[in-house]
């Protein structure tokens, strides 16, 4: 294993470099970057050109002048050395000092952006083929592909128009859900749940009303104590959830019969919820380092607790308690920020509209973590959205295609004839090989996700890294676009990677050699 | 446990329902053709899409060609602004989808714009698909050196994203911008990453079956292994991908048209209409929604023709009913067996 | 024993992590900043310099906060901390905040700076005459020993000091300034007269920032400059260290990328101070503590945010995100922005779009080709599809100097005749070109839209006369501009509103902004008597005329006044239209927030 990792490193750098040398080539024909100077009306115009000729070797031929910048660049494997030199930008600034501001939020963006398409093509992908040529399956199959066919500037408007401006109208009128509101999405959540859970006429009527009026329920509520403006969960609410969170995660992972599995989740979100009224004083002085700890810490009392109670069976219990943990624990802190949302809201930069349209953050907002992050969040929102709409159909197309292709084979059928609960025959048998089409295309479709990013920022006023190369480009300011690719050229080889790992772990044909 | 030869030898009495293609004596194509004309929406979505092709091509006429339409995409004409178009009583009117800032009329700029999509989508759908079958079924075919070498070439793209290559191209090429054809093949040489790497995925695991085995025993040569009986196997994915593929050519198109980097004015493709007339959202809408509405219809066009053609190659995944799978199941547990289906005849 | 050697653990464990929580919390912040009180304004470019005096830094965002800050210099001109603002009908308005200037004698022309007492920079330093003396080093390149080539404007030897976007001139024709004993004043004597005399600010960047950066204290730094003897092209001489090292402090030293950790860059004699930069997001300006002005701002803090897309300007108004915008003006703009019960401040900027013809192309030395081009070009059909959905009321221009607003404009137009090309001739067009089809390159910016409507417009107008037009249009079209490589162009010129520099730029042989290459012998007469002249009448007559020549050599036509406009949501009160490039903070001290 280790053999083939650092094989695969030295492959990937090699791929770097030769990937590195074509874009090089290719960026420094693409225009002059002198022309500025050229076309100027500066005085001392050749003093100018001179200048920027020697500071970025200007008059070295291009495939050549690549050796140089790969000399450089090559100083930033060198481990805390600080020596990178990935080279100036045309207005002498170095590109290793302005890459790090650019890169944080376009990775956020991506990371977010790639994580939540996965999981939701998945999920949506599955139930689809779960129900194929159903009603849900073609309302979905055109929702998806019509968001995919709409340009991610367009889909940006709209996200402006409706969701932020909506949204933010609707907080500062008080946060009241109009009643023909909430019974229209009552409904629509019924007839969601009808189609999903299925089965014969009667259990899909009564799906239909329970779930409608449990929908209508807990909007009704939320209009009345204008929850969207002073949100969170309470300890009421969170033992509601918590206890959800057990459920679901043991189901999916072992099955509600498997009682020890139940047990160390059970157990494992006790502990949780006893953290959260133990450490809502330290997450007051939180810092962000604080909350990775935290959630570490969870996840280790979730293994821990598993391996305890596990008896025989212990991988399930284990997994059921790290996922309980962790879930729980990410649910806390979803709590906590809501329990900062309203000073959020009032603070004199909102001014009671948090959700942004352009930008990574507001000027000159100060605050603790909580406050912080919750800025990040309102002005990541959108972009986010639009960037996932463009991968998102896509996984829900091969989970469909991956999970109809897999049900039809005859390890499912003979898995079905023995009489093994559905639970039993996707989770454990189906879902595996589903994943394979899926892990393939993760990387290839970061690559696009990472240069749809180029629009996206545009579109959001963010300073990201797509905003660098664009401009950069425009100038042929070669260094610039070089670091842009450098960083994106990691992300992809590195998902690339993971994409492998995985492959090879839920494929045992494949070898990993 | 084969399953390659489905389609040839299909089960008597399969969970799948209609079997009406079963008839001795109809060739490959002409079941997989039959098999199409059973899918409506396909069929549907096939007829539309031939017809807004036939409309957009005869409208602004092919090269010298002059199309009926009677405004040229290029032409000015007085100022006039919103759609003249009515539905009832049906009217197109003097510029039925109104006209642009400067008084072009848009019906002609839009069906000029289909025709630059469809070239684009079609070229960058058929050559990407075309160039990532073949790398990738020889890459999973031959596996080794061959594989190795495919695949890091692969790498080596995928690490540069399509926009990306697109970009620098564009401002390479200056102020004209690239051609319609230069633009789509150079786009396509950088999309067909994603098509090889599921191809080679299925050819690793379709060359260990047994049916394979057995056209190599046969004699048969790897070509003809590879093409003839591993690649009809893999069909469905790369009709799932050649549609996502064709569909999102016209978003790369319109990224690189936002960009300034693709098309360029006076030509016009529907990505560029869009692009060009996005600060008319609020304002003129149609100048915005006419390109988008053809823009979302070729996508989900070209996805239902699709998902026909991969049912139509694939009978196995056809109306795959769960319920009814179940039900068969219990009722004939002990034909299980014997419903495995043949051994491969070649 | 086992049992003991687990508790040992958990224990350790427990410590460390106690340990580690203690290391990465941070202390409870205090929120009792006062967030009241900011205005956030987007535009569209982003901030690069604090110096938008020199040729990189010369960018409307850079000017914008030189002009809060005060730091303007000759260069850039009007300013909030310096000694004249523009009101909104582009008069000359002494700022008597800062001091009071004027004209002392005509016979030779000699203007009195006087600054006001006890005057602070931001860092608490006094304003002296001896900042004055700085700027009027820096305007006037009084020590420069170069020579230009007058070709490329290119330096072929000795030294230039300081490098300016404009021209040094003017202040070029002034002798070494009298410094009172006082310290407080400067008088300027010119060797012959100067029109624009009053456009003059000499309040430029500190005096004791620049000696410091220097390596010297601010006595031997304006020692120095007593003591340097003027620059003479004939004899260039080695360059003054000092004055070299300060010089070259000012023409890059002000440019950044992050916000600065030297807060000497920051140093302003405004209303306002640099207080935060976020890279390529936002720049925040806040009071300047020493500032005693009468002009000082009701609101704690002023934003800058850079928002390229006028789009993503107009929803990020409509959100409340900005109080006000500045974006690009287009009949949809302003119409989403109607539509949104925004306020909307439109007017005519500064600017004007005009076709230029090549004189350098050899399509265009007859001038019956160019008569006949000019004649194709839709001047109306441009304006109705651009200009009159923004501005009703707007006609097409008929003048290379004049607006509509000049009392001159309509002799102009009648001397010029340029109201004869409205509408497009096509058969006097085809009867000029008597069957030749010549091809036309015509050089326009491809980003912005109305450039485009223009080409296109003309493109389908002069091609029925037979004219075979080329798209030379590029992104890059500014820096293609010089070199000459089309036939037609279609830009902008934006004046500042106030001064007569621009005629010599443009319209003399080799002129910094001539680029069409024009050459009249009488018009580089005219345009040099222009510049001493100081009888308002006689320089009228005399832009006239250089008006009506141009029109007699087909040089090429004016399309249109640019619109402007300024939108905000209601939450601020004071916005003004200004056409001027300062933009919509020109009257950011009078501006208040409601409620």
């Amino acid at each position: 294993m280790a053999a083939y990792i650092a094989r695969r490193i030295g492959v990937s750098i090699l791929i770097l470099i030769a990937a590195s040398f074509i874009m090089y080539v290719l960026a420094a024909g693409s225009g002059d970057p002198l022309r500025d100077l050229r076309g100027g009306n500066a005085a001392n115009e050749a003093q100018l050109i001179a200048a920027r000729v020697s500071a970025l070797d200007l008059d070295v031929p291009a495939p050549l002048r690549w050796f140089l910048w790969l000399g450089g660049a090559a100083k930033c494997l060198v481990p805390f050395a600080n020596s990178c030199d990935l080279g100036l930008t045309l207005d002498n600034a170095p590109v290793a000092t302005i890459l790090p501001t650019a890169m944080v939020s376009t990775l956020q963006l991506v990371t977010v952006a790639t994580v939540v398409a996965i999981i939701l093509g998945v999920v949506i992908g599955i139930v689809t083929a779960l129900r194929q040529y159903s009603g849900f399956d073609i309302a979905t199959t055109f929702l998806s592909f019509f968001l995919f066919s709409l340009p991610s500037f367009l889909i940006a408007v709209l996200l402006k128009e409706f969701i932020a401006i909506g949204f933010n109208d609707f907080l500062q009128d008080g946060a009241a859900i109009p009643a023909w509101l909430i019974v229209v999405i009552a409904l629509v959540a019924g007839l969601i749940w009808m189609v999903l859970i299925g089965g014969s006429r009667r259990r899909r009527l009564i799906v239909f009303g329970v779930s409608a009026v449990a929908t209508g329920a807990v909007l009704v509520y939320v209009s009345l104590t204008s929850w969207f403006l002073f949100p969170g969960l309470g300890p009421v609410g969170l033992l509601v959830v918590l206890a959800g969170v057990v459920f679901i995660t043991t189901s999916l992972v072992s099955g509600l019969a498997n009682r020890r599995a139940l047990l160390a989740s059970a157990i494992t979100a006790a502990f949780v919820y006893i953290a959260f009224f133990v450490l809502q004083g330290l997450f007051t002085i939180s810092s962000a380092f604080t909350l990775i700890f935290i959630a570490v810490a969870a996840l280790v009392v979730g293994i821990v607790v598993g391996f305890l109670v596990g008896g025989s069976d212990r991988g399930q219990a284990v997994r059921a308690g790290a996922i309980t943990g962790i879930v729980s624990m990410l649910l806390v802190f979803l709590d906590r920020f809501m329990q900062a949302w309203p000073s959020y809201v009032e603070s004199g930069r909102i001014n009671g509209r948090p959700i942004a349209t352009v930008g990574s953050g507001t000027p000159g907002l100060t605050g603790d973590v909580w406050v912080t992050g919750i800025d990040s969040f309102t002005h990541l929102l959108l972009p986010t959205i639009a960037l996932l709409l463009i991968s998102f159909a896509q996984y829900t197309r091969y989970a469909r295609a991956g999970l109809l292709e897999v049900l039809n084979q005859d390890y499912i059928r003979t898995a079905r004839a023995k009489g093994l609960p559905e639970r039993t025959v996707i989770m454990r048998h189906a879902f595996r090989n589903m994943l394979i089409p899926i892990a393939t295309i993760v990387a290839t479709d970061v690559g696009a996700l990472l240069g749809g990013a180029v629009i996206t920022e545009k579109v959001f006023a963010i300073s990201g890294m797509g905003n660098l190369f664009a401009t950069a480009l425009g100038r042929t300011d070669l260094n610039p676009i070089m670091g842009y690719f450098i960083v994106i050229a990691i992300v992809a080889i590195a998902f690339n990677f993971l994409a492998d790992l995985a492959y090879a772990a839920l494929d045992p044909r494949v070898r990993v050699r | 446990m084969s399953q390659g030869m489905l389609e040839v030898t299909p089960e008597p009495h399969g969970p799948t329902g209609d079997r009406s293609d079963a008839v001795a004596g109809k060739s490959q194509g002409r079941i997989i053709f039959d098999r199409f004309l059973q899918n409506r929406i396909s069929v549907v979505s096939l007829f539309v899409l031939v017809l807004i092709v036939l409309f957009a091509f005869s409208a602004t006429g092919i090269g010298p060609i002059p199309g009926w339409w009677k405004y040229d995409y290029r032409s000015l004409n007085d100022q006039a602004g919103a759609p003249t178009l009515s539905l009832w009583p049906f009217a197109l009117g003097e510029h039925p989808f109104g006209q642009n800032r400067i008084g072009v009329d848009y019906f002609a700029l839009v069906m000029r714009g289909i025709q630059n999509s469809l070239i684009v989508m079609v070229v960058i759908g058929g050559l990407g698909t075309v160039v990532g079958t073949v790398v990738g079924a020889i890459a999973g075919y031959y596996r080794g050196w061959v594989d190795a070498v495919l695949m890091r070439i692969t790498d080596v793209f995928i690490v540069i994203p399509a926009i990306v290559i697109g970009a620098v191209v564009g401002q390479t090429a200056g102020s004209g911008g690239l051609g319609v054809w230069f633009l789509s093949i150079l786009l396509a040489l950088v999309s067909w990453m994603s098509i090889a790497r599921l191809v080679r995925a299925e050819f690793l695991s379709l060359r260990e079956r047994e049916f394979v085995e057995a056209a190599r025993v046969a004699g048969a040569s790897d070509l003809r292994i590879i093409f003839k009986h591993i690649l009809p196997n893999a069909v469905g994915v790369v009709i799932v991908s050649a549609t996502l593929l064709a569909a999102s050519a016209i978003l790369l198109e319109t990224g690189l048209s936002y960009l300034g980097y693709g098309i360029r004015s006076p030509e016009s493709s529907l990505g560029l209409l869009i692009s060009d007339n996005q600060s008319a959202f609020s304002t003129r809408p149609w100048l915005y929604w006419w390109p988008a509405l053809f823009i979302v219809s070729l996508a989900l066009l070209v996805n239902f023709v699709g998902d026909g053609l991969r049912d139509a190659f694939d009978p196995r995944q056809k109306r795959f009913k769960r319920r009814k799978m179940r039900e068969f199941v219990e009722a004939a547990q002990p034909q299980v067996s014997l419903k495995a289906p043949k051994s491969p005849t070649s | 024993m086992k049992i003991r050697r687990i508790g040992i653990g958990a224990i350790a464990l427990a410590a460390a992590s106690a340990l580690m929580l203690s290391g990465c919390t941070t202390s409870a912040p205090d929120q009792s900043k006062g967030n009241k009180g900011t205005i956030t304004v987007a535009t569209t470019n982003e901030a690069t310099s604090f110096n938008s005096s020199t040729p990189q830094g010369n960018l409307d965002t850079n000017g914008m906060i030189v002009y809060l800050t005060g730091t303007a210099g000759t260069s850039a001109g009007a300013s909030l901390g310096g000694f004249f603002t523009l009101d909104d009908k582009f008069q000359v308005k002494h700022n008597d905040n800062i001091g009071t200037y004027e004209k002392v004698s005509d016979d030779p022309l000699t203007v009195k700076y006087t600054l006001k007492d006890d005057l602070k920079w931001s860092d608490g330093k006094p304003i002296t005459a001896d900042d004055l003396l700085v700027g009027w080093a820096i305007g006037s390149g009084y020590y420069n020993d170069s020579t230009i080539d007058e070709a490329t404007g290119d330096v072929t030897g000795g030294t230039q000091y300081f490098s300016l976007a404009g021209s040094t001139d003017g202040l070029d024709k002034t002798a070494f300034p009298e410094v009172s004993d006082d310290n407080l004043s400067l008088t300027l004597t010119y060797s012959e007269p100067f029109v624009d005399w009053e456009l003059a600010n000499l309040l430029d960047k500190p005096a004791h920032v620049l000696a410091d950066k220097a390596g010297v204290s601010e006595e031997d730094f304006i020692k120095t400059l007593k003591d340097t003897p003027k620059g003479d092209p004939a004899n260039p001489v080695a360059p003054n260290a000092t004055l070299k090292a300060a010089a070259d402090f000012w023409n890059t030293g002000y440019d950044f990328t992050s916000f600065p950790d030297d807060k000497s860059l920051l140093v302003s004699s405004g209303p306002f101070i640099v207080s935060a930069y976020t890279p390529q997001q936002s720049i925040t300006f806040s009071k300047n503590p020493e500032y005693k002005g009468s002009d000082e701002p009701a609101y704690d803090e002023l934003v800058l945010r850079f928002i390229g897309d006028s789009n993503a300007q107009v929803t990020a108004l409509q959100n409340g995100e900005v109080n006000a915008i500045y974006p690009q003006a287009s009949a949809d703009t302003l119409t989403a922005l109607k539509n949104a019960n925004l306020e909307t401040f439109e007017g005519n900027q500064l600017s004007y779009d005009h076709l230029d013809l090549n004189f350098g192309s050899p399509v265009f030395q007859d001038p019956k080709v160019r008569e006949a081009f000019l004649k194709t070009i839709p001047r109306q059909q441009i304006l109705d599809s651009i200009v009159t959905p923004v501005n009703p009321d707007a006609k097409v221009l008929n003048s290379q100097i004049f607006v509509p607003a000049n009392p001159e404009y309509s002799d102009a137009v009648a001397a010029s005749g340029y109201d004869s090309f409205d509408k497009p001739d096509i058969e006097g067009a085809k009867a000029l070109l008597a069957g030749a089809t010549p091809t036309v390159r015509i050089l326009y910016n491809t980003d912005n839209p109305n450039r485009v409507d223009s080409f296109q417009a003309i493109q389908a107008s002069a091609a029925q006369a037979g004219f075979n037009i080329v798209d030379a249009g590029s992104p890059d079209w500014a820096s293609l501009l010089p070199g000459g490589d089309y036939d037609a162009s279609v830009f902008g010129w934006i004046s500042p509103g106030a001064g007569n520099a621009a005629l010599a730029q443009i319209f003399k042989t080799a002129g910094g902004g001539n680029y069409s290459k024009y050459s009249n012998a009488s018009v580089d007469e005219m345009v040099n008597q222009a510049q001493t002249e100081l009888d308002a009448d006689a320089l009228s007559k005399l832009k006239i005329d250089i008006d009506a020549q141009t029109a007699k050599d087909f040089y090429g036509l004016p399309l249109f006044q640019a619109p402007g406009l300024f939108a905000s949501n209601g939450t601020v009160d004071g916005i003004k239209f200004f056409g001027n490039q300062t933009g919509i903070v020109w009257n950011a001290q009078d501006w208040t927030l409601k409620g």
